[in-house]
């Protein structure tokens, strides 16, 4: 039921990426490319010499999908994260969100559409040390507007934490802080999740189990960016896009076609 | 060894801010410790050299009041002792009470003061030379003409020319060519004991012959100076000196005293190591601070380093070896702030300079370097920052590796402090900074001990001057709660209440009203305490202006008497009690002697100072005085000004002063005036440290929750949010800091003003007071500043790269 919507989704985005590449402003539908990249760069000037992080990175991923971004480390994974969450801006090209361009909109636009429109999974967790996980997960769901105690707690319970809601992230372990961390960005209700990295610290069966979750996610109608560079994980996904060096090497269904989470193995 | 130091520095690059900030603390307190100490160093030298450049006389001789005996009999008498070789010099000199008017223009000046009459030699010869600040010191030539020159210290006061002329008893006018400092009155004792009396005693000094012409006694004098020859035992000749001269003039009382025995110049002495222990307190107490400070800091980046520090335990690395690199930092900020410590110990020592010199002008002021207290203010300065590093280190290397590993520092043990339990109301971001409070309680009271520590400095040292004013305040309500403008008029000798002194005065046109009272010298004691008091007997019930009695008991038969507070501790008794009162009873028209009474303590005036005491004029009969008088109260004609009854009653025979009540409170203010210089120069310093300690904590939090507020923005929390919580968090560290410095410095304060301040100033009972003023600063300081301070970092808020400082892993 999902995989053939999600796959009806990724298609039509194959579509609009050959058929209409660099006509971003022809104003795509509502219900597709929630999010569009076109001739994305990004370098940093290190001491004195440049390091190109992304090079003409033009991408299109519809509302509902589960991408996975893959690639070596640094290849310009958490990069490409960083430019669609609005934390980073891109030295070159346009960013588009739900038909509203991101680079170089006011700080105000862009800390509103943080709270309102995505919602981060950190590669290095970032909990808040001094609150419990429970505290941790509500902060999630207050600044997007909710102030719901169950909501977090039930958050909690989806991530397999149910006896470690009052634990702080310092007395739980790496698997259990990235939970923790996945239950605060899912339980902010944004449309667009971005998890760079969200079984990283996972053992085979808690991975399958979030996998799982960010899959009934994507077929809740929000769009989940993972990002890993683990193949395995990528064969759960609608789609997948591999970095190489800061360019998009290949974009396409996973060899074979998505496979269901449960039959995974690594 | 040059790669940890390579490293270590990079340590503190990366939180120069800090690092500059509490090598600043530092230099604060090693700087005001050299540079308050080094003053006292100066006083002693520049004192020493005055005394010596100006000849002071070793041992001065004087006649009982009224005598007086051939000048150069005296003179003669002296040199008559054993081995006479040992007297260098002996000069008989003749010292003429007298009232001096040194009005100008636009200004009434009249004060009693004294004209001291001398042989004008010079040179080697001489003896208690001058020294001119303005015009000329006297030449031999001027023996011939009245010429004199006058006291600077007055003459300064009231900014009177170079030269001029002043008018002084009999309506002789007199000229002065010059403002001179004679070491006899490098400070000015006024009637009334030991105050700073320059705005009300005026000095002038003249020939022998002009001063006997002036007081009409030819060939008279009433003191002789001696200064021994070098090498001389001057003990052996004061000795010789009293035998002789005893023998020599058997009518006539002779005292002779050592120029070291001399009060003045004792108190001088004495003032630089009273002193000298305000400044200690000060350099301890900011020190303190600073260690807090240095403390906070090394603490918080010796958790930084947690991990290397447990990865190289995992390693086997000695815990000595990983120690080095967090105490290396610790050494750098210190010589950092010893550096900068020479610095403000200069600059310190520079004003402390200025304002001494102000205060105690004196011929010769040496202010070299102290290089002894700079390197003992350095070792301070050193070893505080380095003793606050050793135990965050000692405790960061007692970790077991597997905790310092582990990620999120704060909770490196995973053991939660209890309070960090509490359940809190409202949203998580309105939790958070109570959180963070919470469960890192070392670091939230370190942090608050450390503003707490400059509050306590702040409040100590503001509200000495607060209590020193409070003081005067007080004196001046009470003297001016009824009758303000009255006039003190002091005569010349006792006469009867019905004399034609006292009749002249009353019918003077300027005059509304007035009243006759007493005012005698007198001693209290009790068991082996004594005090000495200026006792004033006045009407107490139905006077022109009379004290106000607190903790009032009936007399029960004796006679009553109201004391001081000061003088009622000093004397261990209180109101209630009975004391003995030496007194003079008089015998005959001018003959009196000491006699013995008790009395009984009817109640405490709020006045502060120590030797004010009044009684009933009724118990005038114990003294045998009753119907005599020889100070009378006396208020002007309303429209005639203060000035006007002064200068019309100074006209009057018989009167020896007059002067407007407010007299009493301003010596008290110059008798302050020391303190309350050095207090605001250490009151800035004060300052300063508090608000690099308010700095420097907000910075130091800033930089820790980096990562939490850049987690924030990626959640989208807009920076006023963020700053809002981190201005809570600082608010309530502020609040409690504050809170505890305004209790700590309320102590400190009683403490310094019930211990310290007695011995620098046993004439006076200072109380306690913190002024409204002094807690807003505090507030101001401890609350408002450490609050607002996260506004500092709004730019490094809104400039910060997000991915960066999400990325690194702790
Ligand atoms: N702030 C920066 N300054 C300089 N270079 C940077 C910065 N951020 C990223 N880079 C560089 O950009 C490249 C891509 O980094 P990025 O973090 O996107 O890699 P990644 O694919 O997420 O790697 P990994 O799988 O290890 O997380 C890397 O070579 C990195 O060194
Ligand atoms: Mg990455």
């Amino acid at each position: 039921m999902r995989n053939q919507k999600l796959r009806g989704a990724a298609r039509a985005q194959e579509g609009d990426a050959l058929g209409e590449a660099g006509t971003a402003g022809a104003g795509p539908g509502p219900h597709r490319d929630v999010i569009a990249l076109d001739s994305v760069s990004r370098s940093y000037t290190v001491g004195g010499g440049t390091v190109t992080a992304l090079t003409d990175v033009s991408l299109r991923i519809a509302s509902g999908e589960l991408v996975v971004i893959l690639g070596p480390s640094g290849s310009g994974k958490s990069t490409l994260l960083n430019l669609i969450g609005a934390l980073d801006v891109p030295t070159s090209g346009t960013i588009t969100i739900a038909g509203r361009r991101i680079d170089g909109a006011s700080r105000a636009d862009l800390f509103r559409y943080r709270r309102e429109s995505v919602s981060f999974v950190f590669q290095t967790f970032n909990l808040f040390p001094t609150l419990t996980a429970l505290e941790n997960v509500e902060f999630g769901a207050e600044v997007a507007g909710g102030r719901d105690r169950d909501r977090a707690r039930r958050a909690l319970v989806d991530v397999g934490l149910a006896d470690r809601l009052h634990h702080f992230p310092g007395q739980l372990s790496g698997g259990e802080q990235q939970r923790v961390a996945i239950a605060r960005a899912l339980v902010t209700g944004n449309p667009i999740l971005l998890a760079d990295e969200p079984t990283g610290e996972l053992d085979f069966h808690t991975g399958v189990q979030i996998l799982g979750l960010l899959g009934e996610h994507a077929a809740a109608g929000r769009t989940v960016v993972v990002v890993t560079h683990n193949r395995e994980i990528a064969r759960a996904a609608d789609r997948v896009v591999e970095l190489s060096s800061g360019r998009v090497v290949a974009d396409g269904p996973p060899p074979g076609g998505p496979t269901d989470v449960r039959e995974l193995r690594w | 060894m040059t790669r940890l130091l390579r490293w270590s520095w990079r340590d503190l690059r990366a939180r120069w801010v800090q690092v500059v900030a509490i090598a600043f603390i530092v230099a604060l307190g090693s700087g005001t410790y050299s540079g308050l100490s080094s003053t006292s160093a100066w006083r002693r030298l520049s004192y020493d050299a005055s005394y010596r450049q100006l000849r002071v006389d070793d041992i001065h001789v004087t006649l009982s009041d009224g005598s007086f005996v051939d000048a150069a009999t005296l003179a003669a008498a002296a040199r008559s002792i054993p081995q006479p070789g040992r007297i260098r010099a002996a000069q008989p000199r003749l010292l003429v009470p007298t009232q001096v008017d040194a009005s100008t223009a636009n200004r009434t000046i009249l004060v009693p003061g004294r004209i001291v009459g001398a042989p004008i030699v010079g040179g080697a010869a001489g003896v208690d030379l001058q020294a001119a600040k303005a015009g000329r010191v006297l030449r031999a030539g001027d023996s011939s003409a009245p010429t004199a020159t006058i006291d600077y210290h007055f003459a300064h006061h009231f900014a009177l020319p170079a030269a001029g002329s002043v008018t002084v008893s009999g309506n002789h006018r007199l000229a002065y060519v010059g403002q001179v400092l004679q070491p006899e009155y490098f400070v000015i004792t006024g009637n009334q004991g030991n105050l700073l009396a320059e705005a009300d005693y005026a000095v002038l000094f003249t020939s022998l012959a002009q001063a006997q012409s002036l007081a009409g006694r030819p060939g008279a004098a009433n003191e002789l100076v001696v200064a021994v020859a070098p090498g001389a035992d001057v003990p052996r000749v004061e000795q010789d000196l009293r035998t002789t001269l005893e023998a020599r003039f058997p009518d006539v009382g002779v005292k002779v005293q050592a120029r070291r025995a001399d009060r003045d110049y004792r108190s001088l002495y004495d003032d630089i190591a009273n002193d000298q222990r305000f400044y200690d307190i000060f350099a301890i107490l900011i020190l303190a601070a600073a260690a807090f400070a240095a403390f906070n800091l090394t603490g918080r980046m010796v958790e930084a380093q947690r991990r290397e520090i447990g990865i190289g335990m995992a390693l086997g690395v000695p815990p000595r070896r990983l120690a080095v690199r967090p105490l290396l930092a610790g050494v750098e900020i210190a010589v950092l702030g010893v550096v900068l410590g020479i610095g403000m110990g200069a600059l310190l020592g520079y004003l402390m300079g200025s304002v001494l010199r102000g205060f105690v002008p004196l011929p010769v002021w040496r202010l070299p370097f102290q290089a002894g207290t700079f390197a003992r203010g350095a070792a301070l300065g050193l070893l505080i920052p380095i003793a606050a590093t050793i135990y965050p280190v000692w405790r960061a290397v007692r970790v077991a590796p597997v905790d310092a590993i582990r990620t999120g520092a704060l909770t490196a043990r995973g053991r939660v402090p209890l309070l960090a339990r509490i359940p809190l109301p409202g949203r998580t971001t309105e939790q958070l900074p109570f959180r963070n409070l919470l469960r890192a309680p070392r670091r939230t009271v370190t942090t608050v001990l450390g503003i707490a520590a400059a509050i306590t400095v702040l409040i100590g040292v503001v509200g000495m001057t607060d209590s020193f004013f409070a003081t005067i305040d007080r004196a001046d309500q009470e003297l001016l709660k009824s009758s303000p403008r009255r006039l003190s008029v002091d005569l010349a000798s006792f006469v009867p209440v019905a004399s034609a002194t006292v009749t002249g005065i009353r019918q003077s046109p300027v005059v509304a009203g007035s009243a006759t009272d007493l005012r005698l010298g007198g001693t209290l004691r009790n068991g082996t305490a004594h005090v000495d008091t200026l006792l004033q007997l006045i009407d107490l019930r139905h006077g022109i202006w009379t004290p106000t009695i607190e903790h009032a008991r009936p007399a029960g038969g004796l006679p009553g008497i109201v004391i001081s507070a000061k003088a009622a501790h000093d004397l261990g008794t209180s109101p209630g009690g009975v004391v003995t009162l030496r007194h003079p009873q008089r015998t005959g028209v001018t003959s009196y002697r000491y006699v013995q009474s008790k009395v009984r303590v009817i109640g405490i005036t709020p006045l502060p100072t120590r030797y004010v005491a009044f009684m009933d004029l009724r118990s005038a009969s114990i003294m045998g005085l009753t119907g005599i008088t020889n100070t009378m109260v006396v208020v002007p004609r309303s429209g005639v000004s203060t000035g006007a009854a002064e200068r019309a009653l100074f006209g009057q025979p018989g009167v020896a002063s007059v002067q407007p009540v407010q007299g009493y409170t301003d010596s008290v203010r110059h008798e302050l005036a020391r303190i309350l210089d050095i207090l605001l120069i250490v009151e800035g310093a004060v300052l300063l440290l508090a608000l690099l300690i308010a700095f420097n904590s907000a910075s130091i939090n800033a930089d820790e929750r980096a990562r939490d507020h850049a987690t924030m923005f990626a959640f989208g929390l807009p920076v006023p949010r963020v700053i809002r919580m981190a201005v809570t968090e600082s608010a309530v560290m502020g609040v409690l800091g504050t809170a505890l410095g305004v209790v700590l410095g309320w102590l400190l304060l009683g403490w310094l003003i019930s211990d310290l301040l007695p011995r620098a100033y046993p004439d006076l009972g200072i109380v306690s007071h913190i002024a409204p003023r002094t807690l807003a600063t505090a507030a101001g300081v401890g609350v408002l500043a450490v609050a607002m301070a996260p506004l500092l970092t709004i730019r490094k808020l809104r400039a910060m790269d997000i991915p960066s400082t999400l990325r690194v892993v702790e």
